[in-house]
């Protein structure tokens, strides 16, 4: 394994991995749920909101494939309309760690010193709470809604990516390419931006991507609490929260639960295989196994 | 090892068959009631906290209060219109503020002690006294004063309220004023002050002259009863009942098995479609009534919910049937804030009727504008989901024009805000302290929970005028004078009385189930 040619592993690490079919069955599954997310306004499925108590509690029939929930809204409608609160939400969340979290490791790990111990210590007083009891706590304070529970996720997102990053910025101050772009007259956050960054934002996506997930489940678990998404808003959360008041009634909570695990492995299986094709520690394993 | 000598496997066997014997003849000759040697199993949800009257006041502790005490004055079955007597008779002084008890016969506590005035004024005092949950009952609800309790004779005793109170005889019956063994209490730490120290004795041991008593007593997982051999009255049918503490769930699939007789706490779900064979689902209207309030300050109002017209268009925006549906078969609409079951209900009121037509005239000056509806989110009416009722209305009144914003929270907070008279509009129920109208009249403006909606006296002069007229009624005016004050408020008022929720008893072979806004079930008329 340690005589395979540098150059040849180097040529072959993108396709491998992203040939694989877990990383094809999520990529096929995510596609799935963006266009669902797109053409929701343009399916003419019946409106998410629209009631009918005459046929509440209806298990799945033609006339409504998932069923009916309490107020007798169509469980399919809310299921597929459920997608637009769950995705974009959880770009924003994932992006917005990211940046707020690379930044603050960033800055901690170049600078060093008392903006280190500063920033560090705020991420350990936040990895000292369990993220979702934490999050439970701010959301409840900010009040129930999907923006504010956004806001509590943040919170307690950021500190993993910060770690991550100032870990890698440690690694990577000392290089000497680093030192000698400093020699050549950069300022800290040139050489931060211009010879750090780039060299250490593969392991930061891979990180993300594998964030996707769990981004999606916190914000599931918060409407579920009652934290996150106010009614009617169709989220899946929400819905299994609601399908488990009406335990005799499976299908209020079995699809939408089974939304959120269709979206959460797809997540994992591509950030899964993301991980492989960037990480050059584990890339000849994953070339061994798939020649 | 695998071989016991010969001689000890005989003597193993003769002294299990000794054994035998003896515990055969001994439950033969404890078995002598041979009716009552039957067990009654009842599946209920527990809120239990303690079995002393004067400190219980969960509908649990009803339950088993009602068992083993008996009360001056009672309800027949489920009609809680007209107190019956008990213990005692009773008699109203013409001014309605004083009721005179008069002692009904013999009645035997479990101890073997008979039942004295002394011991219904003792058992009284002691509610008042320890100030537990259930004193309000003994007390003037608006002025707090406690009643006067006083012995007049060996054979009759009065309370007296320092206000016209037509409602003291429907106040008796409450299993919280349950008469205790006053002889037997002061020997274990009873008094009739913050110092009684009965509790545990109670909880334990029991001392009243109802059809059962204790047999053993936990909080949490089940209380177990015996019949109280002294008990005056038709003996119970059962010998030992057990009331258990089962989540709703469960409780199904137990009346369905056979393992319990009586399912207290299914819901409108839960009973679709389980009455078959010698199952039985006994359906009444439960006496908390659910309804919606539309705040009349101005400052709160946001210059919508304080509209006579927007009131109006709300009233007739809402789809009743439609909550009665979420709600679950047997629920109805009362007619005004009084339920359906008490004295002076109304049955139905023109204002409170679905009319779509009448509600976009009257709501076509608010097209676009927008409220907020606060509900309890950690409560609910009777197993009915308050989120459920919100987004009902939510969609009625979209229809009409009007945007609602949902809010959310947690009881104990809209509480604080409600109380406080800070919340726009909202949901909530009323659960009754006791079945008289009087006690609805707090819905009046200028009253507590008229404040709590900003209504006060001087907006509705009327309702004012109808509830005055109401207080003042006696005797069989009353009902009309109920009934003509929710006319007024329908007209005029800050609440729209919505669902009065069905409570679901399932049985499996028994019969007698009677549910009793007051007591859920008298587990001594069960056959």
């Amino acid at each position: 394994m340690t005589a395979l040619p540098a150059v040849r592993r180097r040529s072959l690490r993108l396709p491998v991995a992203w040939r694989r079919p877990a990383a094809i069955g999520g990529a096929v599954v995510l596609l799935a749920w963006i266009v669902i997310a797109l053409l929701d306004p343009v399916i003419g499925l019946q409106g998410p909101l629209q009631r009918d108590v005459e046929v509440a509690l209806q298990a799945p029939s033609a006339a409504h494939p998932f069923g009916t929930d309490e107020l007798g809204r169509d469980v399919l409608a809310r299921t597929l309309w459920g997608v637009q609160a769950s995705l974009p939400l959880a770009v924003v969340l994932v992006a917005g760690s990211l940046v707020i979290g690379s930044l603050l490791g960033a800055v901690a790990g170049y600078l060093g010193g008392v903006v280190d111990e500063v920033i560090m210590r705020i991420a350990d007083l936040v990895f000292a709470f369990p993220t979702i009891i934490l999050a439970m706590v701010v959301a409840a304070a900010l009040g129930p809604s999907l923006a504010n529970a956004v806001v509590a996720l943040l919170i307690v997102s950021w500190p993993n990516y910060a770690r991550v990053m100032r870990a890698l910025v440690l690694g990577a101050r000392g290089q000497e390419y680093v030192v000698a772009g400093r020699l050549l007259g950069a300022g800290p956050f040139t050489s931060l931006r211009r010879d750090v960054l780039p060299n250490v934002s593969a392991p930061m996506l891979v990180l993300a991507m594998l964030d996707f997930g769990n981004q999606i489940l916190l914000l599931a678990g918060l409407s579920f609490l009652g934290l996150g998404a106010v009614p009617p808003t169709p989220e899946w959360g929400s819905m299994v929260a609601d399908g488990v008041e009406q335990f005799s009634s499976w299908w209020l909570a079995t699809f939408p639960g089974l939304a959120i695990f269709s979206v959460v492995v797809a997540f994992n299986l591509i950030g899964d295989s993301l991980r492989d094709a960037l990480d050059p520690r584990i890339a000849g394993a994953v070339q061994g196994s798939s020649l | 090892m695998n071989h016991l000598p010969a001689r000890l496997t005989a003597m193993t066997a003769t002294a299990a068959a000794v054994a035998l014997i003896v515990t055969g003849c001994s439950s033969s000759s404890g078995g002598g009631q041979s009716t009552s040697s039957k067990t009654l199993v009842v599946d209920n949800a527990f809120d239990l906290k303690t079995s002393d009257p004067a400190r219980a006041f969960e509908l649990t502790g009803s339950i088993v209060d009602k068992a083993i005490y008996e009360t001056a004055l009672t309800f027949n079955g489920s009609d809680v219109t007209k107190p019956v007597p008990q213990l005692t008779t009773y008699t109203m002084s013409d001014d309605e503020k004083t009721i005179t008890l008069t002692l009904n016969g013999k009645h035997v506590f479990s101890s073997g002690n008979p039942v004295t005035i002394d011991d219904i004024v003792w058992s009284y005092k002691r509610v008042q006294g320890i100030a537990g949950n259930p004193s309000f009952l003994l007390s003037n609800l608006s002025t707090g004063k406690p009643f006067a309790i006083t012995k007049t004779s060996d054979t009759t005793m009065t309370i007296t309220d320092t206000q016209p109170n037509p409602a003291l005889p429907t106040i008796l019956p409450n299993p919280s004023l349950g008469v205790l063994d006053s002889k037997t209490l002061e020997g274990h730490g009873g008094t009739t002050g913050k110092d009684d120290g009965a509790e545990s004795y109670l909880n334990a041991t029991s001392a009243g002259s109802g059809p059962y008593q204790l047999s053993s007593y936990n909080v949490s997982s089940k209380v177990v009863f015996k019949p109280n051999p002294k008990y005056v009255g038709d003996k119970p049918a059962y010998g030992r009942v057990v009331l258990q503490n089962v989540k709703g769930p469960s409780q199904k699939i137990d009346v369905q098995g056979g393992s319990a007789q009586l399912a207290l706490n299914l819901n409108s779900q839960q009973v679709n479609g389980l009455a078959s064979g010698s199952i039985k689902v006994v359906k009444t209207p439960s006496a908390n009534v659910g309804y919606l309030w539309l705040n009349q300050n101005a400052g709160v109002s946001g210059g919508l919910t304080n509209q006579p017209d927007f009131v109006k268009g709300v009233r007739h925006a809402i789809d009743y049937k439609a909550i009665q549906t979420i709600a679950g078969s047997g629920s109805t609409q009362p007619g005004g804030i009084v339920p359906s079951q008490f004295l002076g209900s109304l049955e139905s009121d023109e204002n409170n009727t679905t009319d779509a037509a009448a509600a976009k005239s009257d709501l076509a000056k608010y097209q676009g504008r927008s409220i907020t509806l606060s509900y309890p989110t950690d409560a609910a009416l009777d197993g009915v989901s308050f989120a459920d009722m919100a987004q009902s209305v939510q969609s009625d009144l979209e229809g009409a024009g009007v945007k609602v914003k949902l809010n959310g929270l947690p009881i104990a907070t809209l509480l604080d805000s409600f109380r406080a008279g800070k919340l726009q509009a909202g949901l909530m129920y009323w659960g009754p302290d006791f079945p008289d109208p009087s006690d609805y009249l707090t819905f009046s403006p200028g009253e507590g929970l008229g404040l709590r909606a900003g209504w006060t006296k001087d907006m509705a002069p009327e309702v004012t005028k109808a509830k005055e007229a109401a207080i003042a009624a006696q005797g069989d005016a009353r009902a009309a004078a109920y009934q003509a004050w929710q006319k007024a408020a329908n007209a005029d008022g800050a609440f729209v009385p919505l669902v009065q929720a069905a409570k679901y008893a399932v049985t499996n072979g028994v019969s007698g189930v009677t549910q009793n806004a007051i007591w859920t079930v008298d587990l001594a008329t069960i056959e």
